[in-house]
């Protein structure tokens, strides 16, 4: 029975080649992923790596006993410092902190870059120096080679940061260098300067770490257990091992994102792939029921063909997880490339880590999937009859049967189940009932691929209408061939409806979120611009609204500001606007006292907040050196939690600048000629940043768009498998086919024609594929938009037609080029040689 | 049909000449034709017969132009076949010629009366309704003609093979072994068919066949044996068919 079997694999290696291709794609997708997330999880624990290295000691603020937050506030001290670095067997310590300095680019304009002070020992820095040197000298700086590459600077030029007066201190760039995962890496720009030179520049000079290198011959415990003793119990002293365990405990949160991300569309891809295999089980099985029956009369028994079905789904699975799993080590090398090329980071070379688990998961994947989806197919061959093999079979009817009450029940369950979740996803009404409604949706998909079989005929003589009346004979077979077999019709069309339908619904849903989104920005935007700074701690000097006021081509300007108070104990920020801008830019839902006004010693508060400082309206506070009366309270929580006047904001913070500057333009001006005219006024701010509502809007939706073409890169892996599905089908119903195809080229139909009818086969097929689930794809986007809308940001349903449209017309070209192969090989075949056949 | 009539065992229908085709190459390869040249006259009921291996499926073939040949030239009416494209031969064979083959003659997705009109759809000519009716009487298939082949027995089904075969009014109809897959009865039932249309409506008919029953409904049976033409009976019977053959089999 293994010769048979192996024979039988031999003579139909070609069939066998071209069905595995859908299994080498999925699992190229699943050990790809799993190869990229070991990458970048080595990535993750070299960058921590460096962060630990060297270090044998490290002493953080510790939690004292009543446990506030506010008390750690001093971080390590000096004389601490200086404690730690008299205890015997320390070789070196130093203060690992950092503040955001603005670092002024080669542009003129201030990006706020975090600076980390150097460690003074060499074995302590958590930096690999690229090129130069590290500074030495108070007057020079070394960035991040990343942040030197975006800003266009290099080692030997000049640069600037500002100091806390916003003026600008020159440096010398001395070197690059690249660093370890941390805090302060992962904010964006970075730079390093001596401790001297980086104290003047930080608002606050906040040391969260001493790290300590050990003298030879002294152990970290016992170094530790020293430390601990020398400055007492109020620091936490760890030894170096710990630290790293510590350290390595927050990378399990790095890539796992990412890879489940990715992992959910290889499985989306395994499922298609599935659907592919298990048709092309099937109908080899179907025609092959003549050999089978031949083997059954000679006295195999039905274990024998069940096992023999399986070895060959065995057999093709190993083959294809072998192609598959170098596939996906591609896959995952150019995956890093173009990572590394979309966020422009010099993320190092191409890693390829191979773990057993990977090879082992794609093993399984491959050979499981393959196998399973046999399994059916396998049951089937059992129940030729031993007899078949003396009839002759014109066609593979024997599993073309119609409905089945089993069938229709299985559907019902599905539906039902699949609509309850939906329900139950739309009445919750938050992110988790989002999710909900998806896996919802998912049910329904599965009801509908179950009910598949029903439908295609219908669907068929719809889709097949018009080419049947425009195109003839070839057509109207065309037609009659694809729904001849509903089951294997079903199969290959499901494949391509789920991902078609994934694809849908991400894109209208996408759409939709971007409508609402924007309609969100015109909202929040009630000016034509915003001047912001680019620093958080810096804020605008007020002079700046002077400048702009000035400009013709401007009609108001509105600053705010905002300033950190202490009341009753407890910080508050409070927002300073105009008080003419109530009702107007800042827009309040009153819920108790009166927000229509902004008096000089009014404060406005939300409730929460309200609540938190335990005030009620008529209440007075001090803030500052003034005290305010609390005259009301609103219910808006997208709205700053405490607001003043902008004259009481100076008042109480006198030499505070301004937060955001909203500018309208006059009617008439040109949004290009308005966003010079603030330029203008601005360019002699560094720390001055200019924002359109248009540009914010554009900038998000190329940030959506770009996320799209991620999801539809991902599914569309699904889709092309489906593709590689229906020309499999079509090739194999072709060889099913070969006598009749002979008997129609006897009648009088032309190679042209015959090409023709299976062209049009495919593209029914593929259409109708491809309008189901476009169709289910819309409404499943609307469940899950309606579940998305909340009442804070309601999302409107948007249909982006032309993107369908396009989608639906590449399925198409897509299935007619799926045809070619098959029609080829069909048109080749001779009359005779067609009707010999047995 | 009386012109057609008149016409009987004067007018050439097809006619071979010197036929070779040979299979394979070098030391496999089988002469299967080894010049053969034979007519057929018009208006007459033609079986060839031979051994299994004689080249008489080969021949028909060739006279249908379903199959090239290396040497030698057939005519059907005027045309020389041998020399047509792929293209003018499939015209050929849509508009001049009907076949009925051994088995799987009809298209499983069509209904009987969309398989009898196949053809002239393909050639996108009109049925003629009143010779439509005449054959479906004649093969008595009027309560089956909304029925697809899997539900017509194998008799029924060849019948409707040999109404499509005539529907078009082609100038030749080749039958390569109608009966083989046939039990007797329904067998007869073809034969009878395939003989009336050659007496009633003046059909040329070419059958292959290895029975020599089927053969005596033949106007005339051509004896092949080795890819050579080996003699013939006119009028024949089962038994002078059977002896002749026993002949050729020695």
């Amino acid at each position: 029975m293994l010769k048979t079997t192996l024979a039988g694999l031999r003579a139909r290696t070609a069939r066998l080649v071209l069905s595995s291709i859908a299994i080498v794609l999925g699992v190229a997708f699943v050990s790809g992923t799993l190869i990229l997330g070991s990458a970048l999880d080595a990535n993750l624990h070299n960058d921590f790596a460096r962060q630990t290295r060297g270090v044998d000691v490290s002493v953080e603020p510790g939690r004292s006993s009543s446990g506030s937050a506010d008390e750690d506030r001093g971080g390590i001290s000096q004389t601490q410092l200086d404690q730690v670095r008299a205890v015997p067997g320390v070789a070196a310590a130093d203060a690992r902190w950092g503040a955001q300095v603005p670092l002024v680019g080669a542009n003129g304009k201030a990006k706020s870059a975090t600076v980390s002070a150097l460690e003074g020992d060499q074995r302590l820095r958590m930096t690999d120096l690229q090129e130069g040197r590290m500074p030495a000298k108070a007057d020079e700086i070394a960035l991040d080679a990343t942040t030197a590459q975006t800003a266009k600077l290099a080692v030997g030029q000049k640069v600037s940061v500002l100091d806390q007066a916003d003026k600008p201190v020159p440096l010398t760039i001395v070197g690059t260098y690249t660093q370890g995962v941390s805090k302060s890496s992962l904010s964006g720009d970075a730079a390093v300067l001596l401790p001297s030179a980086l104290a003047p520049l930080a608002k606050e000079h906040y040391v969260g770490q001493v790290v300590v290198a050990a003298d030879q011959g002294v152990s970290q415990q016992q170094l530790a257990d020293r430390i601990s003793t020398a400055v007492g119990g109020k620091l936490s002293v760890k030894t170096g091992e710990q630290y790293t365990v510590d350290v390595l405990k927050q990378i399990s949160r790095g890539s796992g994102g990412l890879t489940q991300f990715m992992l959910v569309f290889a499985l989306i891809a395994l499922v298609v792939a599935a659907m592919v295999i298990y048709n092309t089980f099937t109908i080899l099985v179907a025609q092959r029921t003549r050999e089978l029956a031949l083997l059954r009369c000679i006295g195999a028994d039905r274990g024998q063909v069940f096992r023999s079905v399986l070895l060959e789904a065995l057999v093709m699975g190993l083959f294809a997880s072998v192609l598959g799993l170098g596939a996906g080590v591609g896959l995952s090398a150019a995956l890093q490339a173009g990572v590394g090329s979309v966020f422009g980071g010099s993320k190092g070379p191409v890693q390829l880590p191979l773990t057993v688990n990977t090879v082992l998961i794609a093993f399984g994947v491959g050979v499981v999937v393959t196998v399973l989806s046999a399994v059916l197919p396998a049951l089937r061959a059992t129940r030729v009859a031993p007899l078949a093999a003396l009839r002759s079979l014109p066609d593979s009817q024997d599993e073309v049967r119609r409905t089945s009450v089993v069938r229709m029940a299985f559907v019902a369950i599905l539906a039902l189940l699949g609509g309850g979740v939906c329900f139950i996803g739309l009445r919750s009404g938050d992110s988790v009932g989002f999710i909900v409604t998806g896996l919802g949706t998912m049910v329904l998909l599965g009801a509908v691929i179950a009910l598949g079989p029903v439908i295609v005929g219908p669907v068929n003589r719809v889709l097949g209408a018009l080419p049947r009346l425009l195109f003839g004979v070839p057509a109207k077979l065309a037609s009659a061939n694809a729904t001849r077999n509903p089951k294997r019709t079903a199969a290959t069309t499901a494949a391509l409806m789920i991902g078609v339908t994934i694809v849908t619904m991400i894109t209208v849903a996408a759409a939709s979120g971007k409508e609402s989104v924007t309609s969100e920005i015109d909202k929040q935007f009630p000016a034509d611009y915003l001047v912001t700074s680019a620093v958080r701690e810096h804020p605008l000097p007020t002079s700046l609204a002077d400048q702009l006021r000035a400009q013709p081509e401007v009609q108001t300007v509105t600053p705010t500001g905002s300033a950190e108070v202490k009341v009753n104990g407890k910080s508050l920020y409070l927002f300073g606007t105009p008080a003419d801008s109530l009702g107007k830019s800042v827009q309040l839902k009153q819920s108790q006292g009166d927000v229509s006004r902004l008096g000089p010693d009014t404060l406005l508060l939300s409730d929460s907040q309200a609540t938190r400082y335990g005030l009620k309206v008529g209440d007075r506070v001090r803030a500052g050196g003034a005290t305010l009366t609390l005259a009301g309270t609103y219910s808006n929580e997208d709205q700053s939690s405490a607001i003043v006047s902008l004259e009481t904001l100076q008042r109480i913070a006198p030499g505070t600048g301004y937060r955001m500057i909203m500018i309208k333009a006059r009617d008439g001006v040109s949004p290009q000629a308005g966003q010079a005219a603030v330029e203008k006024a601005t360019a002699s701010s560094p720390i001055a940043e200019v924002a359109s509502g248009a540009a914010r809007k554009s900038d998000l939706a190329g940030r959506v768009d770009q996320m799209l073409m991620i999801m539809w890169a991902l599914v569309g892996l699904a889709v092309v498998i489906a593709l590689f599905g229906i020309a499999n089908t079509l090739t194999l119903s072709v060889l099913e086919r070969t006598r009749e195809s002979a008997l129609l080229r006897a009648l009088g139909l032309t190679r042209g024609q015959l090409g023709f009818m299976l062209l049009i086969e495919s593209v029914l097929i593929g259409l109708m594929g491809a309008v189901i689930g476009v169709l289910l794809g819309i409404g499943f986007a609307k469940l899950v938009v309606s579940a998305l809308s909340t009442d804070k940001l309601q999302v409107g349903f948007v249909l982006p037609a032309g993107q369908l449209a396009v989608m639906l017309a590449v399925a198409v070209l897509a299935a007619a080029v799926a045809a070619v192969l098959p029609a080829r090989r069909a048109a080749r075949t001779s009359v005779v040689a067609g009707m010999a056949e047995a | 049909m009386s012109a057609l009539a008149s016409d009987v065992g004067t007018r050439t229908a097809v006619a071979a000449r010197d036929l070779v085709k040979v299979y394979g190459k070098g030391d496999t390869a089988v002469r299967a034709l080894d010049g053969v040249g034979v007519a057929f006259a018009a208006g007459q009921f033609t079986a060839i017969m031979g051994p299994s291996g004689s080249g008489k499926s080969t021949l028909m073939h060739c006279l249908a132009g379903l199959d090239t040949v290396d040497s030698g030239s057939v005519h059907i009416g005027q045309s020389e076949i041998t020399r047509l494209s792929d293209r003018d031969l499939t015209k050929l064979r849509r508009d001049r010629v009907g076949f009925v083959f051994q088995a799987f003659n009809l298209l499983p997705t069509l209904t009987a009366e969309q398989n009898i009109l196949l053809g002239l759809e393909l050639a996108g000519r009109k049925p003629d309704q009143v010779w439509f009716d005449t054959i479906v009487d004649t093969v008595g298939l009027r309560d089956r003609l909304r029925h697809k082949p899997t539900e017509l027995s194998g008799g029924q089904q060849q019948r409707v093979a040999c109404a499509r075969a005539l529907v078009s009014k082609p100038e030749v109809v080749f039958a390569d072994e109608p009966t083989g897959n046939l039990d007797s009865r329904s067998g007869a039932e073809v034969l009878d068919f395939l003989r009336m249309s050659v007496r009633k409506f003046g059909q040329t008919v070419i059958m292959v066949t290895h029975d020599p029953v089927a053969a005596s409904y033949a106007d005339r049976v051509v004896l092949m044996a080795d890819g050579h033409l080996a003699g013939e009976i006119a009028n024949p019977t089962a038994d002078s068919v059977l002896a002749a053959l026993r002949h050729l089999g020695a």
